[in-house]
């Protein structure tokens, strides 16, 4: 940010391309004692804010079946996918194969082997591997759950 | 320096990110009502599909072929390219969406940036972030841009990104660059150009102005010509005025309070909605510039531009006004001498003949209108968009949430894709 300063007798002027709106409440004019309270201010938590990173990059699925079920992902479970993280040995991917969208372990271990797989968190599911040379892509990975218990 | 950034056969891409099995296959979007083609995937051109062919002659002309063909679903799109325009605001110090698909930015001082890699950067971010493909041209003003975008779109080579930076790669694009695509040019110049002989672009650009001037006596074929020997002097709404409708005025004077500004800026939108009207389409991007005068050197510069997206597109002069003071607002900076202003609205698509009535009344009406907007609205903020809808804009339909379908849905749409970014029901189904 690029900011410039100019002086007039005691008022300084900053002036700036500024992306949010400036925060007043503490440029007012010092009479009496300052608040003690703003010391400890602090903004408001926020989910979209502090859980999606990369709005640009995030998506969401709805999760079908119990294929991951062992990992605490359930039928009905809704996951925020990030396509900025890079997926690594053991994240939770998705993936488009065989003409759909799948949620499954990202298994690395056989790289070298030639292959990557799929693993599902249920022992009901098969392995999917990947030989070299299989178009393949992991479309984004899973970084959050949402489960909800009561309907508000 | 200017650059431009494209989207690479842009309703085809955004259907792909949903359907990655599409790749590398022969994609078409149809038009309003699944009319015709708009919009082709590279080996849908290759097939000699044309833009505008009816979709019911697809199935005689190409028997063998198997297309895949999609209603358009601008609902999608509209929130895709506006996942892009938020990474290019990221990336660049100063940027102007002038279309659905295309948006400039601009380098003040380029000095410590490596703009090749900066673009290659940007196409690799919005790649892989968005899952779109795009085409990235970097020139002294933007009819150079947009040459230079064009190879990097044709040539993988360029790696998605072509910078022309010298004088010798000006010259070399140029010979290279048929002088009837060049922006401005059109075919009716480009005609009687052929007849003299002058088939490149670099032909034209060799001319001499003098030439150019007293025999086309047009001063937008003249300042193309000075664009394509690398002088900036074509301003921004000039390309917008292509693919969107753009009302923007300089000021008799300058303005630098809010109220004046967003007065101005409430004019434009209103004009927009009104040409929207008259032309029976809507918008669903509605964009808003401000710029301070170029020419005074010894006051502060500053451009800026920023829009705002219409969960249904409309021609209401409400909701445009509305969304123009609203973008407005992000973009207005106290302290500067305001010259021009400025509304783009994008990604224009066919209206209903029944909006069009509802609104094209007198301007006693209006007020009543906007009451019943007023009320609207706070009924909508609370229980949700389209809870209440004009009579005029009800549909028999539900969708899944059971609510009437709204007026961008009460279309033909066979083949349209889901809404995964814009409905919870449309989410990614993960098995």
């Amino acid at each position: 940010m690029a900011v410039e300063y100019k002086y007039m007798s005691n008022i300084r002027i900053i002036k700036g391309a500024f992306d949010s709106q400036l925060e007043l409440e503490h440029a007012a004019v010092v009479a009496g004692f300052p608040s003690p309270a703003d010391d400890y201010r602090h903004d408001t938590l926020d989910f979209n804010r502090d859980y999606i990173r990369h709005p640009e990059a995030s998506f969401y699925g709805d999760v079908e079946g119990d294929s991951m079920k062992d990992a605490g992902i359930l039928d009905g479970d809704r996951v925020i996918i990030d396509r900025a993280i890079e997926p690594h040995d053991g994240s939770i991917v998705v993936a488009y194969w065989n003409g759909e969208f799948t949620m499954k372990y990202l298994d690395l271990t056989h790289k070298g082997d030639g292959y990557i797989e799929l693993r599902p968190a249920n022992k009901d599911y098969p392995v999917f591997k990947i030989e070299e040379g299989c178009h393949f892509e992991v479309w984004g990975v899973v970084v959050h759950l949402i489960r909800t218990f009561e309907k508000v | 320096m200017y650059g431009i950034i494209d989207c690479d056969n842009c309703y085809v891409s955004c259907e792909r990110v949903f359907r990655p099995d599409l790749e590398g296959k022969p994609v078409v979007v149809l038009s309003n009502n699944d009319g015709c083609v708009v919009a082709r995937s590279n080996e849908a051109k290759q097939l000699g599909i044309k833009a505008g062919t009816p979709y019911f002659q697809l199935g005689k002309m190409f028997p063998d072929a198997k297309i895949a063909v999609f209603s358009s679903n601008y609902e999608l799109y509209g929130e895709l390219t506006g996942r892009i325009v938020s990474i290019i605001k990221e990336e660049a110090p100063a940027y102007f969406r002038y279309s659905i698909d295309e948006c400039f930015v601009y380098f003040n001082d380029v000095e410590d940036i490596d703009l090749k890699a900066w673009g290659e950067g940007l196409h690799g971010k919005i790649r892989r972030w968005v899952g779109m493909p795009v085409s990235i041209g970097i020139a002294p003003n933007k009819t150079l841009a947009k040459v230079a975008s064009h190879f990097a779109k044709k040539y993988p080579g360029y790696n998605h990104c072509c910078v022309i930076d010298s004088e010798e790669k000006r010259v070399k694009a140029l010979k290279l660059y048929p002088v009837e695509d060049v922006w401005g040019i059109g075919r009716r110049y480009a005609a009687r150009l052929s007849s003299c002989g002058i088939r490149t672009a670099y032909d034209f650009s060799a001319l001499h102005g003098d030439f150019i001037r007293s025999t086309f006596g047009n001063v937008v074929i003249y300042r193309t010509w000075a664009e394509l020997n690398g002088e900036d002097c074509i301003p921004n709404e000039e390309y917008a005025r292509k693919k969107s409708i753009c009302t923007s005025r300089s000021f008799n004077g300058m303005v630098s309070d809010m109220d004046t500004l967003s007065t101005h800026v409430a004019n434009y939108a209103s004009r927009c909605a009104e040409k929207l009207r008259a032309q029976g389409s809507v918008a669903s991007v509605v964009g808003v510039f401000v710029n301070t005068n170029p020419f005074r050197e010894d006051l502060e510069q500053y451009w800026n531009f920023a829009e705002e997206r219409l969960l249904t597109p409309s021609s209401s002069t409400v909701t445009i006004v509305k969304a123009a003071k609203s973008a407005l607002g992000r973009i207005f900076r106290k302290g500067y001498q305001y010259k021009k202003a400025g509304v783009v609205v994008m990604g224009i698509t066919p209206g209903n003949h029944v909006q069009q009535d509802m609104f094209g009344d007198a301007p006693m009406r209006y007020e009543k209108l906007k009451s019943i907007d007023k009320v609207m609205d706070r009924m909508n903020r609370m229980y949700g968009t389209e809870t209440l809808v004009l009579g005029a804009q009800q549909y028999a339909g539900k969708d899944c949430y059971g609510k009437a379908e709204v007026f961008a849905d009460a279309m033909r749409h066979d083949f349209r894709s889901p809404n995964p970014t814009t409905r919870w029901c449309d989410v990614l189904k993960l098995k």
